[in-house]
């Protein structure tokens, strides 16, 4: 797999990033997740695609701010680079073409 | 004065209650890369300060627990230089002590483990196996034990020599039976 592919969970993570535009910290992609999708998601998972993600250049992410709930540590928000953008248009782009080649017989017979 | 300690008692059972498992963070702090730490330490009191507003401290704990575990991944670890360095664990010298008494306990073990590999006279089976570790580690807690509880250098040396001797006398009777008992098979 080419480093510039992403999975299913990347792909509804940097989705979630780009929703939440520029608001996006691991626990609340987690919430979007549970309340879109109705779909558990760890910490640990998410924290390891969005690191996976910022790795591909995909997210880019600066230090927020800390708040009492976070014990006074701060949070990091996540944002959509233009090629986390293009990627997610590709797969898109990808997916639509495999609905397209999909013959209307397939979906009769079931 | 009752009154006094018993509010006091209650102040740190409130204290208590809005901070989760000490050992679980020190856990995390242990093993996660120094540069993610912050944020997702702080991911971790968010989410166990949401917990505990919705189901109590106890099960918010626990879930807390679930999610340090949960966060032991290759992507957040951290190198070897960091994981073999005990203190970021605030392991007292006591901990490493015992620590590394039960690892020369395994490593023992893996003497015979090795030896089976090479040659058929030795032939251990996990009874045996199971025998010499409940030996070795018992002797190995004794020792730490004795080593904590007694100050005196030559009382310390007495009672340590006294455990290797009858380890030594168990593990003989054991394995080849020099008393005449059941266990020695006779």
């Amino acid at each position: 797999m080419s480093q510039k592919s992403i999975g299913e969970f990347e792909e509804i993570v940097l989705l979630i990033v780009a929703i939440l535009n520029g608001e996006a910290y691991s626990v609340n992609i987690i919430e979007e997740i549970e309340e879109r999708l109705h779909r558990n998601a760890s910490l640990g998972a998410v924290q390891t695609v969005l690191k996976r993600l910022e790795a591909k250049g995909f997210v880019s992410s600066d230090f927020g701010a800390a708040t009492k709930a976070r014990g006074g540590k701060r949070k990091r928000l996540y944002e959509i680079t233009p090629s986390g953008q293009e990627i997610l248009e590709q797969t898109r782009a990808q997916r639509n073409a495999l609905w397209d080649a999909i013959p209307k017989l397939s979906f009769k017979l079931s | 004065m009752p009154y006094r300690s018993s509010r006091l008692n209650s102040v740190k059972v409130k204290k208590k209650e809005n901070k989760p498992s000490r050992i679980a963070l020190a856990f995390f702090h242990w093993y996660c890369k120094r540069a993610f730490r912050e944020e997702i330490e702080g991911d971790l009191m968010e989410r166990f300060s949401r917990y505990k507003e919705k189901y109590g401290y106890t099960k918010a704990n626990q879930l807390f627990i679930k999610e340090v575990i949960l966060l032991f991944r290759p992507t957040l670890i951290g190198n070897i230089y960091q994981l073999t360095n005990t203190e970021t664990m605030m392991i007292t010298n006591q901990n490493k002590r015992l620590l590394s008494i039960m690892a020369a306990a395994t490593a023992l073990l893996f003497i015979p483990f090795v030896a089976m590999q090479f040659t058929s006279e030795v032939n251990w089976q996990f009874f045996d196996f199971l025998v010499a570790a409940i030996l070795l580690c018992g002797t190995g807690l004794v020792l730490e034990f004795i080593l904590r509880k007694v100050k005196t250098r030559r009382r310390r040396m007495v009672l340590a020599l006294t455990l290797f001797l009858v380890l030594i006398l168990v593990w003989a009777g054991l394995a080849v039976g020099i008393f005449g008992t059941v266990v020695a098979g006779s």
